[in-house]
């Protein structure tokens, strides 16, 4: 069983631009083209993170309220 | 008496014994970075009156039997993300060219009441991530041991104006390794500490739940020092551990005879500098001699700490940064704006996964060093880059070996532990322990430093 994205196929540059646009980007041109090439080894990355993880796993920080109180 | 490369704790000696004032070394060190740092690009900016300023009252204090602590009328200088008051603070950026802020970030504070003596703000990658960049408004800094060569990042004028023998300290920032890569690759030393342990407040903010500040010195004695002056409890600093902060030079016993250290070699066997690992068997073997145990250990990959590190990061900084990226983006360098860009499109469920991960890798290292005393590997993989403005960006496509003891938020230590034999340039061994355990790991490395003279050698700026 396949433990994260990693099999998905790359996104083309199309798909980036829209992503970028729905994010509320509106890059120039040059910066966007700048962008296209350097998402594929981010997006790449994302997916090698494992989907597995046990239900209850917790994210690696929580909430302390003393501490926001005390600050 | 030439103060250029004596330690903190010789100038220490010195200032005692009066043989030496803190005017004179300020004068000493404002003269040579006149003379070298236009080829080294270390600091982007000396504030040479306030440094006499503030070592001519150190001096007075001293001479009058009133001393402060091991930093008192000693020189340093801080990377240019830690917020000084009515001195500018720019990040390496563009944007942040004409900030002054109105305080002093809480270790400036911790550092100006133990007496020392700020010589100026350093060099960075754009906001501690984006470089080495020839886009900003500021060069970035040089390698002192060959200016042909990067000091690493992102506390790259931190590394390079220690080694340079500039200032005999630096604080740096470290997320995934900041401090302790430039260390590696400049010859010093560079400490990590635990999260928690050194306020952030007042320090421009990289990843919250990874920023890390902390010294770089030219030995595990001056990081013992350096770390008492700006360790412990700020309560405004939500990261922040309240724990008492012991007495760090005390633990330099020079004895770890007995101690289990774990061994992640398979983090450099392979695709590493081919000076790295027999470099890093004989450091092992000098710490043998010394009476430690030492055992491999496996932990997981370079690649899942560097994968789980970076998408935190990334997300995390295009929250701080996205209003200026949607505003501005033009006004960032090509590099940190393509590494923070990417942080639009990860979604929220990628970030929790990540922090999920992060907390299974934490638990691993935990597990281990429930069987060990500590955790050696490599304190780089290779030696300095080359200082080529056309070299691919290689943040998330080459594993970092700092970046597991981040994710973990654990205290380590880069000291050097060779040269290679082509481009003479140093070589560093890693040694990390468990949460709060600073002591350990300045034990180990001082006893190392007690046993080797790499720490010794400087670089010639001739």
């Amino acid at each position: 069983m396949r433990t994260d994205l990693s099999h998905l196929p790359p996104s083309s540059p199309e798909e980036i631009r829209a992503m970028t646009c729905r994010a509320g980007l509106d890059l120039p041109e040059e910066l966007m083209q700048q962008f296209i090439a350097a998402w594929p080894a981010f997006e790449a990355m994302v997916r090698r993170i494992p989907r597995n993880l046990d239900r209850a796993a917790e994210p690696a920080h929580s909430y302390r309220p003393l501490r926001i109180v005390r600050s | 008496m030439d103060p250029t490369f004596l330690t903190i704790a010789e100038l220490n000696r010195l200032y005692g014994q009066r043989e030496l004032s803190p005017v004179e070394v300020t004068r000493a060190l404002l003269d040579r970075i006149a003379a070298h740092d236009g080829k080294l690009h270390s600091f982007i900016r000396v504030t040479p009156e306030a440094a006499l300023a503030e070592a001519q009252a150190a001096e007075r204090e001293l001479m009058a039997g009133r001393r402060r602590g091991p930093l008192h009328g000693i020189p340093y200088a801080l990377k240019d993300i830690v917020e000084t008051a009515g001195i500018p603070t720019t990040g390496h950026s563009k944007l942040c060219h004409n900030y002054v802020p109105a305080a002093d970030a809480h270790l400036v504070t911790l550092l100006k009441s133990g007496g020392a003596v700020l010589m100026g703000k350093l060099a960075t990658w754009e906001f501690a991530l984006g470089g080495p960049s020839w886009d900003l408004p500021w060069p970035p800094a040089r390698n002192p041991w060959n200016p042909d060569y990067l000091p690493g990042g992102s506390s790259s004028g931190a590394g390079a104006a220690v080694a340079a023998g500039f200032v005999p300290g630096a604080v740096g920032t470290d997320t995934g390794g900041s401090i302790r890569g430039p260390a590696a690759v400049c010859g010093i030393a560079g400490l990590k500490p635990t999260y928690g342990r050194v306020s952030r407040r007042g320090v421009f903010p990289n990843t919250f739940t990874m920023d890390h500040c902390g010294p770089l010195a030219r030995s595990a004695e001056d990081i013992a020092l350096f770390l008492q002056v700006i360790a412990g409890f700020d309560a405004e600093d939500p990261g922040s551990e309240d724990a008492p902060v012991p007495d760090y030079a005390a633990a330099l016993t020079g004895s770890i005879k007995g101690l289990r250290l774990g061994l992640v070699e398979h983090w450099y066997a392979h695709g590493a500098h081919p000076d790295l690992p027999p470099a890093m068997s004989a450091a092992v073997e000098v710490l043998r001699g010394l009476g430690a145990i030492v055992e491999p250990v496996q932990l997981s990959s370079l690649r899942d700490y560097t994968d789980c590190k970076t998408t935190i990061s990334i997300a995390e900084l295009y929250a701080i940064h996205e209003k200026d990226l949607k505003t501005r983006p033009q006004d960032f360098g090509r590099i940190l704006r393509n590494r923070v860009l990417p942080g639009a499109l990860i979604r929220a469920e990628d970030y929790v996964q990540a922090l999920r991960w992060r907390t299974v890798l934490a638990r691993e290292q935990a597990m281990a060093l429930k069987q060990f005393d500590a955790l050696l590997t490599a304190g780089a993989l290779g030696v300095a880059d080359p200082a080529d403005p056309n070299q691919p960006d290689r943040l998330v496509s080459v594993p970092s070996i700092t970046m597991p003891f981040s994710v973990g938020g654990l205290p380590a230590i880069a000291i050097p532990c060779g040269f290679s034999r082509a481009e003479g340039l140093p070589l560093s061994l890693q040694i990390a322990a468990a949460p709060m355990a600073e002591p350990t790991v300045l034990r180990i490395a001082h006893a190392y430093q007690q046993a080797t003279d790499w720490h010794r050698r400087h670089p010639d700026l001739r």
